[in-house]
C-alpha cells in the first residue's frame, strides 16, 4: 500500500502548486526534405511533420488521462531551416516557414521551432538570407519560432551577425507594432545554444539527434516555491540556506520524475526515441507560478536587491542537482528562467524600479537563459540592441554556459510605459537602457570577437 | 498443500502477533502472506497459512484463540478455495484519491460507482480529520475502461457531494516517491499484467 501522505504529496503538487508538463516537444529531422524545388521542399516538410506528429495530440491526451498530470503545450522542433533550405531565396524561405506554420496548425501544436541558423563563427549566404527573412516570417506566421546562435566558447562571437540582428529586431518589432512588437518574442539569440533544447522560442532539432525524438519540458516554480515556503514556515528554527537548497533539490527530483515518466510513455506510444527532460523553472504570468516568488520565499523580498543573484544561483544549482539525480536524461537548459514579462513577481519588481536591466544582466550570469522577455524603448537604436545582445552572449561564451537574449523594442513606447504581449507572454513596464547609444562605434567594427582562452580560467 | 485464510481482530496490545503466529507454527503451518494494521486502537491481521494436509478450520481457530486468550481475540478461519483470484484479468493498477467534505455514505456511493464500472478495489484507506474526508485506494481498472472516462464520472459524482476525485496510474507515485529508475508500464510487474497470481 502506498502511504497516504506520499500520494497526497504528489497529488498536492498538481492540485495546489500548478505542477504540469509544460511542453511535449517532438524533435524532427528535416534534412531529407531538401530539394532545389521550393514546392517539393514544402511538400516534403509537410508530409514528414504529419508522418511523425500526426498522432501527437491524441497520444498526449491519452497519457495526460493516465497520469492525471496536465500537458500544457505540444510543440515541434525541426532541424535548422538554414541548412534544410540552403540555396533558396527569401521567397523560398518564406514558403517553408508558411508550410511549417500551416502544418503545425494541422497537427495541433501551438509552436514550431527551428527557423534557425547557427552562425557563431561565420555565415553562409543561406544563413544570412534566413536572418534577413526573419521580420517577414515572424510577422506573418502564427506559430513559427526562430533562434540564431551567434557565439560559442569554442568559436567566439560573430559581431556581424549580432549587428544585423539589431536591425532585424527593429524591423520585426515595427511590423508587429499593433502587438507591442510581439514578433520579437518568437526570436531567441543564443550564445552556446544547446543541441537538444525543447524550450521555445529557442527550440530546434540539432545535429547528433535521431530522426524523431520526444523531449520534455517540465516546469514547477509553484511547487518549488511552496516547498521553500513550507520549510521556512514550519521549521522551529530558521532554516539555513543549505537546508533550503536541500528542499529545492528533493522537489526538483519529484518534478523531473514526472517529466521523465510522461516523456517515456509518450515516446513509447508513438514508437519514437525519448530524448531529454529539460527541467526548467519557467514562469507563467499566473500568481503562484513565478521564479521571482521563489526568491521572495527565500527571503529576498525586493527582487533586484543585493542578494538576488546569490539566491538565484542557489536555486539554479539545487534544481540541476535534484534533476540530475532523478534522471540520466536531463538536458536542454535545465534551471531557472527569469523571463521578465512572463513572471508576475519579476514584472512587478521592474514596475516599482527595484529590478533594473543591469541587475538582470548580473543575474543571468548564474541562471539558465539570459535577458529573456524584456521590453525596451521602441526608439532604441539597432547598435544599442546589438550591444545588449553582445554583452549577454559574452557572459555565456566566457563562462562556458548558455545565455540568450529575447528582447523586444516596443514601437512607439518609452521607458516606464506598459508593454502587453498577452497570454503566457504576459506584460511589463518597459525598462530603460542606461547610456543607450554609447557603444555604436564598438558594434560597427564588426568581425568576430575571438574565442576565449580555456586555460588560465579565473 | 492446503491453504487457509486466518483473520484476527482485537483491541491492540503488545504480543498479539507473537501469539497468533505461535499457534500456527505449533500446528505445522507456514505463513505465505500476512497483512496487519491498527486502526483507532483496533488490531487486525489477515494471514494466508499453508499446511501439508487438510486441517479442520475450527481446530485452527480454537488454537489461535486459546494461545491468545488474554487478548480476547476474534478469530475466523476459511479454507482458501481460490475465490480470491482476481476477477478482472489484465488491467492496470491506478490510485484513486477522493478528497472533500465528510458526509455519511461517501465510501458506499464511491464504491458503488466503481463497482458498476467493473473496477476492482484491492486496497483502501479512508479517514476524516474534522470536516475533511480523504480516501486513497488502489484499484485495477478493466482494460477497456479509459481512466479519463472514470475520472469524468467520478468528478461529476464528486461535484454533487462536494468531493474532488483523482484517477492516476500508480507509476506516477512510484516515479515521484522512489529513487528506482523510471519505467513505462507497470513497474511492479514488468510483464505488463498486474493480476494477482493465484496460489
Amino acid at each position: 500500500m502506498y502511504r497516504t501522505e506520499d500520494v497526497l504529496a504528489t497529488l498536492g503538487m498538481v492540485r495546489h502548486y500548478k505542477l504540469d508538463v509544460r511542453t511535449v516537444t517532438m524533435g524532427i529531422d528535416l534534412h531529407s526534405c531538401a530539394s532545389p524545388d521550393v514546392a517539393t521542399l514544402c511538400d516534403r516538410v509537410r508530409h514528414r511533420l504529419i508522418h511523425y506528429a500526426g498522432r501527437l495530440r491524441e497520444v498526449c491526451q491519452e497519457v495526460q488521462g493516465r497520469y492525471g498530470i496536465p500537458i500544457v503545450n505540444r510543440r515541434i522542433a525541426v532541424s535548422p531551416i538554414a541548412s534544410v533550405a540552403a540555396g533558396h531565396d527569401a521567397e523560398g524561405l518564406l514558403a517553408v516557414a508558411r508550410a511549417m506554420d500551416a502544418t503545425a496548425a494541422e497537427v495541433g501544436v501551438d509552436l514550431i521551432g527551428g527557423f534557425t541558423a547557427q552562425v557563431q563563427k561565420g555565415w553562409t549566404e543561406s544563413e544570412k538570407r534566413l536572418i534577413e527573412a526573419l521580420p517577414e516570417v515572424l510577422s506573418t506566421t502564427q506559430r513559427v519560432c526562430s533562434s540564431v546562435n551567434v557565439g560559442t566558447t569554442a568559436a567566439g562571437i560573430n559581431m556581424d551577425a549580432i549587428a544585423l540582428l539589431g536591425r532585424i529586431l527593429k524591423d520585426t518589432a515595427e511590423r508587429t507594432r499593433s502587438h507591442d512588437g510581439f514578433g520579437c518574442a518568437k526570436l531567441v539569440i543564443f550564445g552556446n545554444a544547446p543541441t537538444d533544447n525543447p524550450f521555445m522560442a529557442g527550440a530546434f532539432h540539432g545535429a547528433g539527434e535521431p530522426d524523431c525524438v520526444i523531449n520534455i519540458g517540465v516546469s514547477g516554480p509553484g511547487v518549488v516555491k511552496a516547498a521553500v515556503e513550507d520549510l521556512v514556515k514550519s521549521a522551529a528554527v530558521r532554516p539555513t540556506l543549505g537546508e533550503i537548497a536541500e528542499e529545492i533539490k528533493s522537489t526538483a527530483f519529484r518534478v523531473t520524475r514526472v517529466g521523465e515518466l510522461i516523456g517515456r510513455e509518450v515516446a513509447a506510444r508513438l514508437g519514437v526515441a525519448f530524448g531529454i527532460v529539460d527541467l526548467s523553472l519557467a514562469p507563467t504570468p499566473q500568481v503562484g507560478d513565478s521564479v521571482g516568488e521563489i526568491l521572495q520565499a527565500m527571503g529576498v523580498e525586493r527582487l533586484g536587491a543585493p542578494g538576488s543573484t546569490a539566491a538565484l544561483a542557489l536555486l539554479n544549482d539545487a534544481v540541476k542537482k535534484g534533476g540530475s539525480f532523478a534522471s540520466s536524461s536531463v538536458g536542454g537548459l535545465s534551471g531557472a528562467f527569469v523571463a521578465v514579462s512572463e513572471d508576475a513577481a519579476l514584472a512587478a519588481a521592474v514596475a516599482c524600479g527595484d529590478l533594473t536591466l543591469a541587475k538582470l544582466e548580473a543575474m543571468t550570469a548564474v541562471c539558465s537563459v539570459g535577458l529573456d522577455m524584456i521590453a525596451v524603448p521602441g526608439d532604441t537604436d539597432p547598435e544599442t540592441l546589438a550591444a545588449l545582445i553582445a554583452d549577454e552572449v559574452a557572459i555565456g561564451v566566457i563562462n562556458h554556459k548558455t545565455t540568450a537574449v529575447r528582447v523586444i523594442p516596443v514601437p512607439g513606447k518609452a521607458a516606464g510605459e506598459r508593454a502587453v504581449f498577452g497570454g503566457l507572454f504576459g506584460e511589463m513596464d518597459i525598462l530603460p537602457i542606461h547610456a543607450a547609444g554609447g557603444s555604436t562605434a564598438f558594434v560597427r567594427h564588426g568581425g568576430r570577437i575571438p574565442a576565449p582562452l580555456s586555460s588560465l580560467r579565473n | 498443500m492446503h491453504t487457509y485464510i486466518v483473520t484476527v481482530t482485537a483491541a491492540d496490545r503488545v504480543g498479539i502477533v507473537h501469539a497468533v503466529t505461535g499457534a500456527i507454527s505449533e500446528r505445522g503451518g507456514n505463513i505465505k502472506e500476512l497483512s496487519q494494521t491498527v486502526l483507532r486502537g483496533y488490531f487486525t491481521i489477515i494471514l494466508a497459512v499453508e499446511f501439508d494436509g487438510p486441517r479442520d478450520p475450527k481446530a485452527i481457530r480454537e488454537a489461535v484463540a486459546t494461545r491468545g486468550e488474554r487478548f480476547d481475540l476474534n478469530v475466523a478461519v476459511l479454507p482458501d478455495e481460490g475465490r480470491h483470484v482476481d476477477p478482472v484479468p489484465g488491467g492496470d493498477k491506478f490510485i484513486l484519491t477522493v478528497l472533500g467534505e465528510d458526509k455519511p455514505g461517501n465510501i458506499h456511493r464511491i464504491a458503488g460507482s466503481l463497482s458498476r464500472r467493473g473496477v476492482n478495489i484491492v486496497d483502501l484507506h479512508a479517514r476524516t480529520e474534522g470536516p475533511r474526508f480523504s480516501l486513497v485506494m488502489e484499484a485495477f481498472l478493466p482494460p477497456d475502461l479509459k481512466p479519463a472516462e472514470l475520472r469524468a464520472e467520478l468528478e461529476q459524482f464528486g461535484a454533487e457531494l462536494g468531493l474532488e476525485a483523482y484517477v492516476q496510474h500508480e507509476d506516477i507515485f512510484l516515479a515521484t516517491n522512489e529513487p528506482r529508475p523510471v519505467r513505462v508500464g507497470s513497474a511492479r510487474n514488468p510483464e505488463g499484467s498486474d493480476v494477482v497470481v493465484p496460489h
